[in-house]
């Protein structure tokens, strides 16, 4: 399709390069005898035998897809994942639109350190659908976590967990997950400190069962948390966490406020504390947390929400507008904030943009959950009588 | 020495046997290769034979130089991958030693010695899960009787598996590990830990919580032993010294429970005051009541039992005998039933299957029962 619609000129001279450089009979008698042979010994489970096939099938025909994406998977399996990530490189070099390949690249470039890349690959993944096995889902949405609690992107990473948390339940690898994540800590399991275990475990056990909806069982982890590790930072902050979303708005606050007291500058516990007490019908109170979080970190699209939605409570209305028009800015996929910027437009008389905002908003909050993580950080909080 | 650098000792003295033994057959270069063949064979001879010289001798940073020489002219030399992994482990390079090992095992994957220091270099990584895998296969394979990596495997087995929360695997291998360990010492944290349900490794655990779990562990190191009156002294101790942990009363109950059952449901209930969700202690009590004949309550604990761990054998057997306790023997048999199809080698269950199903006149079923129980002939059966 794509030759045909060139010029009949370059068509030819593409035949003709086409043509000279094909293999040759016997070169092609070898491939194909090579190719029959790598994947007999593949089904036969001679693994080493097939790796040397495919690796000789591909050296000879290097545009051979089938070969690159087995070699990739055999290798995978031995755990070799540097050459592993050549081949499935090379793979979705010829084959862009294969999805699960982008996946099993990501976790080669996981396992040999390159970060930015093994991200990059992981995004092109949830950007075909995330297609692949239930397996390849868990593995690749745990090992992307992770990558993404590394990178401090702790909400994102939080909002993958949770979903495998409801999915396959307390294991010992997610509770690590969720525990970095939750304590905000940028480290991935083998990284952090051995002294903080017993933290992260407990930390981890706490949100695992809360993301369960197990809320008994949640608080009585968070209570052992409470009594070995209150006054560790980021702990509170987690307490905080758990108990908004039991709705424990007033209990909530008191945790950021304790948070605040261990660690002054927690810009998360200034958002969340505000928040609550935009729920608790407090705006007053949470104007000056949310302008102090705002202050410390200008480019937080939560921080100026939180500052527009205490600004909008308490009729502040073109400063409430400012506001939740820079976090808009900063987060344009955010229903919440296009649904406050509608309620304040519309008490500015700003009718138009006020119906503008309200569709956006409309549009961004019956999208379908998928794989890829949020892209901002504002989530609605929630109200004590929603059920979860 | 503190008991990591007793470890360590422990596993690098597996390492020099293994060091010493274990390289599969040198591989010669064939006869006849062209000409830069022959001068690229007989460099590798004369790389190959240096290195095993140096290190034979000892020169350790020489041997790694030349072995990964050698390993460039030819890359599949099996010998040498394993010899300078083993070098670069004891040079704590376990990354480097991790990723020859991989490449060692694809080609010698019956090489049990392999995937023992594959995990242990994966365990130094910091790559748990991985470490387990590779260690347990390793153990399944056998180390071709070599006592001391044998040894260092089956500790980090088991300290991986406290690590997982498989704390009652962790004890069965733990408990054997006592009678046979040269450094008994060692495994006191490991069984405190399993004791007390606390994932973390030796390595892992803070000074203010050593004391608790080395406790825990002399007191389940004194059960074990029979010491029944050192024991009880330790375990009042313990719950005197820690009376709101997590475990601790627990632990204390579960020894009472033999001894003064009256005093071991006092701690179990003391136990759910503090940790709610404890299914250990849910479990033992529901037992004690099933012989008190307290059959509601027994009932009532092992569903809430069930409930909170859907997927535990342990709390479907328990609901099982209260079910068949109670005369409900078609719901016990299903929750029996499921209970074994997850443990089939736990004998209670046979029996507990055994004695349901002549209750109710399945002889078939219960003539099965008794040819498992007298195939699997282990000292668990009881009557």
């Amino acid at each position: 399709m794509y030759i045909s619609s060139m010029p009949a000129v370059l068509q030819i001279l593409l035949i003709f390069l086409a043509l000279n450089q094909a293999s040759s009979p016997t070169e092609q008698t070898t491939f194909k005898d090579i190719a029959k042979r790598a994947d007999t010994a593949r089904s036969a489970d001679h693994l080493n035998e097939a790796i040397a096939l495919y690796s000789e099938g591909v050296r000879l025909r290097p545009s051979w897809p089938d070969g690159w994406w087995s070699l990739g998977s055999l290798l995978y399996e031995q755990d070799q994942f540097a050459e592993a990530q050549v081949a499935f490189a090379r793979f979705v070099k010829l084959q862009p639109d294969a999805g699960p390949a982008y996946a099993f690249l990501a976790l080669c470039e996981y396992e040999t350190r390159n970060d930015d890349r093994s991200l990059l690959h992981f995004q092109a993944w949830a950007k075909h659908g995330s297609p692949g096995t239930d397996a390849l889902l868990d593995v690749a949405g745990y090992h992307w976590a992770l990558l993404l609690t590394r990178q401090g992107q702790f909400t994102q990473a939080l909002y993958l967990l949770a979903a495998k948390a409801k999915k396959l339940g307390a294991t010992p690898l997610l509770t690590e997950a969720m525990g970095l994540a939750s304590l905000r800590m940028a480290s991935l399991p083998e990284e952090y400190p051995s002294a903080k275990r017993e933290l992260v475990w407990l930390a981890g056990k706490a949100a695992i069962y809360s993301a369960r909806d197990d809320f008994p069982r949640s608080e009585e982890y968070a209570a052992r948390l409470a009594l070995l590790y209150g006054s560790e930072p980021d702990v509170n902050y987690l307490m905080g966490t758990l108990l908004g979303f039991q709705g424990k708005f007033p209990e909530a606050g008191e945790q950021y406020k304790k948070e605040l007291r261990i660690s002054s500058q927690h810009v998360p516990a200034m958002i969340e504390l505000a928040l609550v007490q935009i729920q608790l019908s407090q705006p007053a109170e949470a104007a000056p947390w949310a302008e102090q979080a705002v202050t410390l970190d200008p480019k937080n699209a939560r921080a100026h929400f939180a500052l527009g939605k205490a600004l909008l409570d308490s009729d502040h209305i073109p400063e409430s507008a400012h506001e939740l028009e820079a976090a808009k800015q900063l987060a344009p996929e955010s229903a919440p904030v296009r649904s406050a910027l509608a309620s304040a437009y519309r008490k500015l008389g700003r009718m138009q943009e006020a119906k503008h905002e309200s569709e956006i908003f409309l549009s961004l909050n019956g999208k379908g959950e998928s794989l890829a993580p949020p892209l901002e950080e504002t989530p609605e909080p929630r109200q004590p009588e929603q059920p979860r | 020495m503190t008991l990591h650098q007793v470890s360590r000792v422990l596993f690098l003295a597996g390492i020099l046997l293994a060091r010493a033994t274990l390289a599969p057959e040198s591989s010669v270069a064939s006869q006849g290769e062209p000409e830069g063949l022959a001068r690229k064979s007989t460099n590798f001879e004369r790389l190959s034979q240096a290195a095993n010289v140096a290190r034979n001798e000892n020169h350790d940073d020489e041997a790694v130089r030349l072995y990964q020489q050698a390993l460039k002219l030819q890359p599949g030399w099996q010998e040498g991958i394993w010899y300078l992994s083993t070098l670069l482990y004891q040079q704590e390079k376990f990354a480097d030693s991790r990723d020859l090992l991989r490449r060692f095992v694809a080609t010698e994957p019956q090489a049990g010695p392999g995937w023992a220091l594959l995990g242990m270099s994966e365990y130094q990584t910091r790559e748990y899960s991985r470490a387990l895998d590779h260690l347990q296969r390793a153990m399944s394979l056998g180390m071709g009787g070599r006592k001391d990596l044998s040894q260092s495997v089956f500790y980090l087995v088991a300290v991986l598996l406290i690590r997982v929360e498989r704390y009652d695997d962790s004890m069965n291998l733990l408990i054997p590990m006592l009678k046979s360990s040269d450094h008994p010492d060692l495994l006191v944290e490991p069984l405190g830990l399993a004791a007390l349900h606390l994932p973390l490794l030796p390595l892992e655990i803070r000074p203010d919580r050593q004391e608790m779990i080395r406790l825990a562990g002399q007191c389940a190191l004194a059960v074990e032993s029979q010491q029944q009156a050192e024991a009880e002294k330790l375990f009042s101790g313990m719950v005197g010294a820690y009376p709101d942990q997590p475990g601790v009363h627990f632990l204390y109950g579960a020894f009472l429970m033999d001894v003064r059952p009256e005093d071991g449901t006092r701690e179990m209930k003391r136990e759910l005051e503090i940790s709610p969700s404890h299914l250990g202690a849910r479990l033992r009590l529901a037992e004690e009541y099933v012989n008190e004949q307290r059959l509601e309550q027994a009932l009532q604990l092992a569903e809430e039992a069930v409930r909170l761990e859907s997927g535990s054998p342990l709390a479907h057997m328990i609901l099982g005998e209260v079910l068949v306790a109670k005369g409900d023997l078609a719901k016990g048999i299903n929750e029996l039933e499921r209970a074994q199809k997850q443990t089939p080698a736990r004998v209670r269950i046979h029996w507990d299957l055994l004695r349901a199903y002549i209750n109710a006149g399945r002889t078939a079923d219960a003539k099965r029962e008794k040819d498992d129980i007298e195939k699997l002939g282990s000292t668990e059966a009881r009557p």
